[in-house]
């Protein structure tokens, strides 16, 4: 165990000088570290044994980027609050704080741990990511978050229990705005874990209830991050899960291009469960939503033929039988033999086109207008 | 061989060529599906067979087989030549045709104007048509749209900071509702705290973009649910606070008494349809109405009432509207006001008081060389009772109107939407009564930057309309393709109660389309505020502008710039 001391009388350590003595001691192998810093910036990365053996750091007033480029194989606990940018660029380190953290907490995060034991600033999270390679970073925190938490997040999992941060109340009752202002602004990835109400959010991103998958990976993590910040007497009062929602960007180009699940029937089921059943005018003028095509048959035809025997007489041709697109002619009656030739329509396949008028050399075939709604 | 016989046209009947548009079929190519003439609502085509005689066809088949191929003759699909039939050139016909052999042609030589108003079927009666008007203000060449002389010319470059269009967090947010300079606020101290010591008038914070009052009736019952099932999306899915006004036809009970209500704005106009049904839900609205519009003139007919003709007062019209299947106009004025003030202040009162004084009430207006004046009054008016002006332009579109009037009345918006603004300025009161500007707004399919600029030029939003149409399959241009708004035959199912027309048109489709282009709208509306460093909308910063075109810059107050 090495034990660094920065301030020697009234001489301050540079964090130029810190790091290099850190750097030197892990090359020679130490891999247990307690350093009480006075401020001094980027503690605990990016640093490795060359045995792969993890790195311990325990830390008191450090300055800023706590564990900044981590790698995997560090392990960080920060005794009391830590300034902005903790955990940025983590790339695999397990870092805790058990206090405040500031602004920029996990900001661009892939990967690794990040337990907070009070609040965090403004834009934590912003920017987290999720390595494929390796399992998507965390980032939990005890009490709230403040404004433009987790703009455009695009991987990995954060968790916003909400408890107040001085601690106090036995019951710790859910908080009624977990998250600062605009959080989520230009979210494509991960998900955000709030514990009491979320606020408006931004386009392409919506809060949900959470699911059974959600509460298999939620539930054994708290108990975790509880462990590592040393409350695990909140467990209770946190997993009341109806106090939690998650925070996910839409499936449907969270991009800003396509529509929020506009595309494969959403907006039919939008209307399904969000708009007055059967239309809005579904009291005056009942709709079954069916849409034809330009071309319709039946009562959809604006025009229909009509065969009139006393225009004259048919000289049998078949000209409009054998004319008409749609096969809708057929004769009716005996074929020659004196008895008269009666042709019907058949309406479910005629389209009202009027080939059949034109093609009969007799004239017997008329169109005619169909008034809208008229029997066939 | 005897002579054929035939019946010669006279001198003064008419022809394909005295018609808008001509249709062009290609005899060869086409297979006799019979798609077309089925497709076209207006009858303008039929399927004839040519006439006895010589054709090239014919006479090969005589010097080959040395007989007469008249047996052989195919039909073909040929121009109705009647004015009641014209063709509007919409193109279902070569929409539908599966050959690729019929298409309506844009006829320059035709004597439209003069048979729309002589013709049999229209003998006597004005002319009337649907669709856009100011056709003079658009296509005369050396001018053509104010807008398009306008560019967003300041870009902050190293003198203030541009914003990034992606990342910054932008406001825009307009307000619908009268706001009071602070001396007008009623606050009082007390115990050491800011108290309101009386009301506010209401103020709804909302997108700067309104959905224009279309009547239901002017649409068809789907084309106006696919308008506002948009705007439920847009408000509760992505964050897009716009509202839509119900236009002068009443408003379905459905959505009356539903929250949903929040998103919609209730217009009455001179004819007042409608209304008794919104007056029989108030006691069971959940939701209150985002505003009241008293509509007292529109920019594609102003001085007109509206107009709905008989083929479009359907049952389920003449229920909501309470009336008989008749045409229907509205009173070009509100019978009973004299002046816009008094307008207002009876309006403001009943509708206030029907709604708890919780709803703004805002006037629209045809643009007019006397808007000023009227913004003017409305600015003075100690009891604050007007929540917004808005303006209509002559480019606005309607379902019904006089040609005379959609193309010789009316005042484009942009020069009004400037003068009012600066009128206010210069009495310090801009920003106290909101202007909403429209008529034409995206005319071109460019709605956020004619937004842009109108917002530059003072306007606190837009009203979109006729786009929204289009956004729904409307056809129609400002160059007379279409404009058959006026017929009930609509071949897309948007003006027309025909139930075999409405359902061609896929509501759920429709609204898709218009969420799409908001969402688009959105993103390049921040695309030009970002430039200019803005992060909430520049009302009135005309600095941001410069115009392309002398008169513009003269007359609009902006910078010249060549
Ligand atoms: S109108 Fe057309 S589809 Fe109908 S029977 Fe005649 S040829 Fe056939
Ligand atoms: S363009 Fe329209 S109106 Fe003209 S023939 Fe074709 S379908 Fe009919
Ligand atoms: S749709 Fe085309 S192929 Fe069919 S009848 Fe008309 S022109 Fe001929
Ligand atoms: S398509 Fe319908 S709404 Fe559009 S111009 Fe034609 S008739 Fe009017």
């Amino acid at each position: 165990m090495l034990f660094i001391s920065t301030v020697n009388g009234h001489e301050r350590m540079s964090t130029r000088d810190l790091l290099l003595r850190i750097k030197s001691a892990v090359e020679a192998g130490e891999t247990d570290f307690r350093i009480e810093a006075s401020g001094q910036h980027d503690i605990g990365g990016p640093l490795w044994n060359a045995q792969g053996r993890t790195l311990h750091f325990e830390v008191s007033n450090p300055g800023q980027r706590v564990g900044s480029m981590a790698l995997p194989g560090t392990e960080i606990v920060v005794r009391g609050p830590a300034p902005a940018d903790v955990g940025w660029l983590n790339s695999g380190g397990r870092i805790t704080v058990l206090g405040d953290c500031g602004d920029t907490t996990g900001h661009c995060a892939a990967a690794g741990v990040i337990h907070v034991a009070g609040r965090a600033g403004t834009r934590t999270g912003s920017l987290m990511k999720h390595d494929p390679r390796r399992e998507p970073p965390e980032l939990w925190v005890l009490g709230t978050v403040s404004s433009f938490a987790f703009e455009f997040m695009g991987g990995g999992r954060a968790v916003v229990c909400g408890v107040d941060a001085g601690g106090g109340g036995g019951e710790h009752p859910a908080p009624s705005v977990p998250l600062g202002e605009r959080p989520c602004v230009g979210m494509v990835g991960g998900v955000v874990y709030v514990r009491g109400a979320v606020p408006e959010l931004p386009p392409g991103v919506r809060g949900l209830p959470l699911d059974d998958a959600d509460l298999a990976w939620l539930a054994p993590g708290l108990a975790s991050f509880l462990a590592a910040v040393e409350r695990p007497e909140l467990m209770k009062a946190l997993s009341r899960w109806r106090d939690w929602r998650k925070i996910v960007p839409d499936m449907h180009g969270g991009d800003g291009d396509g529509a929020p699940g506009g595309r494969d029937g959403a907006m039919r089921r939008f209307r399904a469960h969000s708009w007055p059943e059967g239309g809005l005018f579904g009291d005056v003028l009942p709709d079954s939503g069916r849409v034809t095509d330009l071309v319709a048959s039946g009562d959809g035809r604006l025009r229909a033929p009509v065969w009139d025997a006393e225009a004259g007489p048919c000289r049998e041709c078949l000209a409009c039988v054998r004319a008409c697109p749609q096969a809708a002619l057929r004769r009716r009656g005996a074929t020659g033999g004196g008895a008269p030739c009666v042709f019907s329509v058949e309406p479910a396949r005629c389209i009202g086109c009027g080939i059949c008028v034109a093609v009969c050399p007799q004239g017997l075939w008329r169109l005619v207008p169909v008034p809208e709604g008229a029997p066939l | 061989m005897p002579p054929v016989k035939r019946a010669w046209p006279r001198a003064q009947a008419l022809s394909a060529n005295d018609l808008p548009w001509l249709v062009r079929h290609d005899a060869g190519r086409c297979v006799l599906c019979g798609a077309c003439t089925a497709a076209c609502t207006f009858g303008a085509i039929e399927a004839k067979l040519p006439p006895r005689g010589a054709s090239a066809a014919v006479w090969e088949a005589r010097k080959e087989k040395g007989r007469d191929g008249g047996e052989a003759r195919r039909p073909v699909i040929v121009q109705r030549a009647e004015a009641a039939h014209a063709c509007t050139g919409c193109g279902m016909c070569e929409k539908v045709c599966p050959a690729g052999a019929i298409r309506p042609v844009r006829n320059a030589d035709n004597r439209w104007g003069v048979l729309s108003r002589t013709a049999e079927g229209s003998g006597g009666a004005p002319a009337r048509r649907g669709g856009r008007g100011g056709r003079s203000v658009v296509e005369t060449p050396s001018r053509g749209r104010t807008l398009d002389a306008v560019v967003i010319g300041r870009i902050s470059q190293m003198t203030d900071p541009a914003l990034d269009s992606e990342r910054h967090t932008f406001e825009l947010r307009s307000p619908l509702g009268r706001l009071l300079r602070p001396g007008e606020l009623p606050l009082r101290v007390e115990g050491g705290r800011l108290a309101l010591a009386g009301e506010t008038p209401p103020v709804r914070w909302i997108y700067p973009v309104i959905f224009s009052d279309m009547s239901i009736g002017a649409l068809s019952t789907r084309a106006w649910e696919a308008l506002a099932l948009a705007v439920a999306w847009l408000n509760e899915e992505c964050h897009l606070p716009v509202r839509m006004s119900s236009g002068e036809g009443g408003v379905p009970t459905r959505l009356l008494e539903s929250e949903l209500l929040r998103y919609f704005i209730l217009q009455i106009a001179s004819g007042h349809f409608g209304w008794n049904r919104i007056i029989e839900s108030l006691p069971r609205m959940k939701a209150d109405p985002a505003a009241v519009l008293i509509k007292v003139g529109q920019g594609a007919k102003p001085g007109d009432g509206g107009l709905l003709p008989a083929a479009k007062v359907a049952p389920h019209i003449q229920a909501i509207r309470g009336v008989p299947g008749a045409t229907l106009h509205s009173p070009a004025n509100h019978q009973g006001l004299y002046s816009i003030e008094e307008a207002v202040q009876k309006m403001h009162l009943s509708m206030n008081a029907a709604f708890g004084f919780r709803v703004p009430v805002a006037v629209k207006c045809a643009a007019s060389a006397t808007s000023v004046a009227v913004y003017n009054n409305l600015l003075r008016d100690p009891y604050h009772i007007c929540g917004g002006f808005f303006l209509d332009g002559m480019l606005g579109g309607t379902g019904a109107a006089y040609a005379v009037s959609l193309e010789h009345t009316g005042h484009p918006v942009v020069s009004v939407v400037r003068d009012c603004y600066r009128a206010a300025a210069g009495q310090g009161l801009q920003g106290r009564i909101p202007l909403w500007a429209g008529g034409g707004v995206g005319m071109n399919g460019d709605a956020a930057a004619d937004a842009f600029k109108l917002v530059c030029l003072g306007a606190d939003g837009v009203i979109l309309g006729r786009l929204l149409l289009q956004l729904l399959g409307c056809v129609g241009n400002e160059h007379g393709r279409c404009n058959a708004c006026n017929t009930g035959l609509c071949p897309v199912g948007i003006c027309t109660q025909d139930e075999r027309l409405v359902r061609r048109l896929d509501v759920d489709a429709g609204a898709q389309a218009i969420v799409d282009y908001m969402r688009a709208f959105d993103a390049e509306l921040r695309k030009l505020l970002a430039p200019v460093g803005n992060s909430s909308l520049p009302v009135g910063r005309a600095d941001a502008l410069v115009a392309t075109r002398r008169d513009v810059a003269d007359r609009l107050g902006i910078a010249y710039a060549c």
